[in-house]
């Protein structure tokens, strides 16, 4: 190779040189050949072409190999089609405009504080984004008899239930906040074997939710806050589809007795849409005494795992009814069992009426007229 | 400060009985006894004194787990003219030899009330925890005295403590002209206080349940002797929940430390660490574990009222000055 010709002035190796170089190859692979015995498996045509002597245009063309010439034509094309497409995107500036756009709260924005319920008003201002186009875009939400909400310190809603995650809680919760004049948010009271579950109770502390028991409501009552309670409880949010919309009974009904001794003002409240998000076709007993929590089984759980998680899209309403005032109520009477009894089905009337208004409303489940 | 002024039952001329010297509480709460400008005379009663304490407190050997240890202690308390007996020989941590623990702990409780009643002893204040409300996931967010002490089955220490607060409940019903106080501290931390608590939190990387993430509570250790001294000194009768203000999760407690977590599923974790923690505690796991998962906050408000507790240090405090001084300490 000492004696090779240096490429001339376009780079060009003069076609003597190459012949050469050629040449010694084939001798070098014969000899290969004839040491360790491997026979020649290049095609004879291509042999017969390099027997012959080199042209100079054909060794212009460099050396491809012929094999992959037909399936490295669409797939390297749209390859680098795509490259060039996308060669100026940051992936990071993408990925914190998404951030930006969808605004999922994460580990980032929580702050060193919370309030003694676990409220993280940071993390909250940080979710309101996402709760936002859930009740704007997701379900459509339309509200109405908000003007009927009055301006007290205490207050106590009391609405239908349906879904195993709490999704009507924060709806309600967040129609309160956004088309009161007063901005307060209530704080809903959720049901207490979500605590059980991971993922769930730390996520909805922080955005202003309470397990629901007699201690909590009363203390979030005395604090002057507004509360929301779900009285049908766990019948309620594991009801079959075929019976949606008929309210279940309201258990102990503890939220009379509390809501007359504190005088807070019951506020019924109708959710329409809330019960198709997961309509429940059976909930087998069997499988709550194996895992431990209720299984509901819904077209899309546990058939799509973790997608079935994912709520339906239905247009809901939510409709705020005429309070019902404890003023006048002497404190012994508060613990009457009979005014007690009495008071909460008045208010599961009130309830039912609310949605038997509303249901025939809506055209259909899922679109908005 | 109006309480601290308020030395009725542990001023000169006074008698305190002490036992458990050996634990955090006992030997502190003798020290500041000790260094007030008049103190009152202390009786130790333990198997062995703390070398600090030698020659300036009254000694008597006592084992607690002794079938005769009652009559004991109540010539003890007769001949020194006890008027107050703090009750602090427990273990700090769960022991993992069962039988000894409950002997101590529960029996050890019992002698000393039936030692106390027969002495004529006016107060009997005993340390407990607030862990015998036991981390349930229907707990009100915050438990107040009068709830139900359920600890759970694989807790022993803690059904220990639990049997010894019902003990403590019927003896304070047949003993009405006796003040019995029992305290109930969150877990405490701060700069000297050790336990197998705080141990855990020592470390760098702190192992939590996926998925949990549990409000907590802390009481820092000065407000802790100072709620022990609060109630030597007041006529406070009945249970008492003690925790400083405020609440925060465990995932900001860690960020705030500038520690990582190391989130394990609970049902990996508590088969994986069965056999250690067996060893080291004598309970399973979820003995500990359960309080990284489920709520036990506790609800101060009667020790504000009844007792003039007031805490210096918040829990974010609390937990800053723990972590703080251990980090100086170059524990990490």
């Amino acid at each position: 190779m000492s004696d090779a010709k240096p490429p001339d002035a376009n780079g060009r190796i003069p076609p003597e040189a190459l012949a050469e170089l050629r040449a010694s190859v084939r001798a070098l692979r014969g000899e290969l050949e004839r040491r360790f015995g491997i026979p020649d498996t290049s095609p004879p045509a291509r042999a017969e072409v390099d027997e012959g002597e080199v042209d100079p245009a054909e060794a212009d063309v460099p050396f491809t190999a012929p094999a992959f010439e037909p399936t490295a034509g669409w797939f390297e094309g749209l390859g680098r089609r795509l490259r060039a497409r996308f060669e100026d995107v940051d992936v990071v500036k993408l990925y914190e405009a998404l951030r930006e756009r969808v605004s999922i709260p994460g580990a980032a924005d929580v702050s060193a504080e919370v309030d003694e319920f676990g409220l993280d008003e940071r993390y909250l201002s940080r979710a309101r984004g996402w709760l936002d186009w859930l009740f704007d875009r997701w379900w459509r939400v339309e509200v109405s008899g908000v003007e009927l909400i009055p301006e007290a310190p205490r207050l106590l809603f009391v609405a239908n239930t349906a879904g195993i995650l709490p999704w009507d809680a924060l709806m309600v919760a967040h129609a309160v906040e956004r088309l009161h004049p007063s901005g307060r948010r209530p704080r809903p009271l959720v049901a207490d074997w979500l605590a059980t579950l991971p993922f769930s109770q730390s996520r909805l502390a922080r955005i202003g939710a309470v397990r629901a028991c007699a201690e909590n409501a009363e203390r979030l009552l005395l604090g002057d806050q507004w509360v929301i309670a779900f009285p049908e409880g766990q019948k309620g949010a594991l009801k079959p589809f075929r019976e949606r919309y008929r309210l279940q009974r309201f258990a102990r009904g503890g939220f009379v007795p509390l809501a007359a001794r504190l005088q807070a003002a019951i506020v019924p409240v109708a959710v329409v849409g809330s019960e198709e998000l997961y309509p429940i076709l059976f909930e087998p007993r069997v499988l709550r005494r194996l895992v431990g929590v209720p299984v509901p089984i819904t077209p899309t759980f546990p058939l799509l795992g973790p997608l079935g998680i994912i709520p339906l899209p239905s247009q809901w309403r939510i409709r705020f009814g005429e309070p019902i005032w404890f003023d006048e109520v002497p404190p012994e009477r508060a613990a009457d069992p009979l005014y007690v009894n009495r008071t909460r089905e008045q208010v599961r009337g009130a309830i039912q009426a609310l949605l038997e208004e509303e249901l025939p409303r809506r055209r259909s489940i899922f679109s908005a007229r | 400060m109006s309480a601290r002024r308020a030395r009725r039952s542990v001023g000169p001329g006074t008698t305190l009985a002490i036992t458990g010297l050996g634990t955090f509480t006992g030997a502190q709460i003798a020290e500041r006894l000790l260094e007030r400008d008049a103190p009152a005379r202390i009786v130790a009663l333990d198997l062995r004194l703390p070398r600090r304490l030698e020659g300036r407190v009254r000694f008597h050997r006592v084992d607690l787990t002794e079938p005769t240890a009652d009559s004991l202690v109540a010539e003890i308390l007769e001949k020194e003219r006890c008027d107050t007996v703090l009750h602090a020989a427990f273990f700090t941590d769960p022991y993992p030899d069962l039988e000894y623990a409950h002997e101590l702990e529960v029996v050890g409780s019992l002698h000393m009330m039936n030692a106390a009643a027969a002495a004529g002893v006016r107060k009997l204040v005993v340390t407990s925890s607030a862990q015998v409300y036991g981390p349930h996931p229907d707990n009100p967010n915050f438990l107040s005295e009068d709830h139900a002490l359920r600890p759970q089955r694989a807790a022993h220490a803690l059904r220990d403590r639990a049997e010894v607060e019902s003990l403590l409940r019927i003896f304070a019903q047949r003993h009405r002209a006796m003040v019995v106080t029992s305290l109930r501290p969150c877990w405490i931390v701060g700069p000297d206080y050790a336990s197998a608590v705080t141990r855990r939190f020592d470390a760098s990387r702190v192992v939590t349940l996926l998925g949990y993430d549990p409000l907590l509570q802390f009481l820092h250790e000065t407000d802790w002797l100072d709620a022990v001294e609060l109630a030597l000194e007041r006529d406070a009768p009945g249970p008492f929940n003690l925790a400083g203000d405020g609440v925060l999760p465990l995932s900001t407690l860690l960020r705030l430390a500038g520690k990582r977590s190391l989130p394990l599923p609970h049902p990996l974790l508590y088969r994986a660490a069965y056999l250690d923690a067996v060893a080291r505690s004598g309970d399973s796991p979820e003995a500990f574990f359960d309080y990284l998962r489920f709520l036990w906050v506790v609800d101060t408000r009667r020790a504000r009222a009844e007792l003039g507790f007031e805490p210096v240090y918040t829990t974010h405090e609390a937990w800053m000055s723990f972590v703080v001084s251990r980090k100086l300490r170059g524990y990490r």
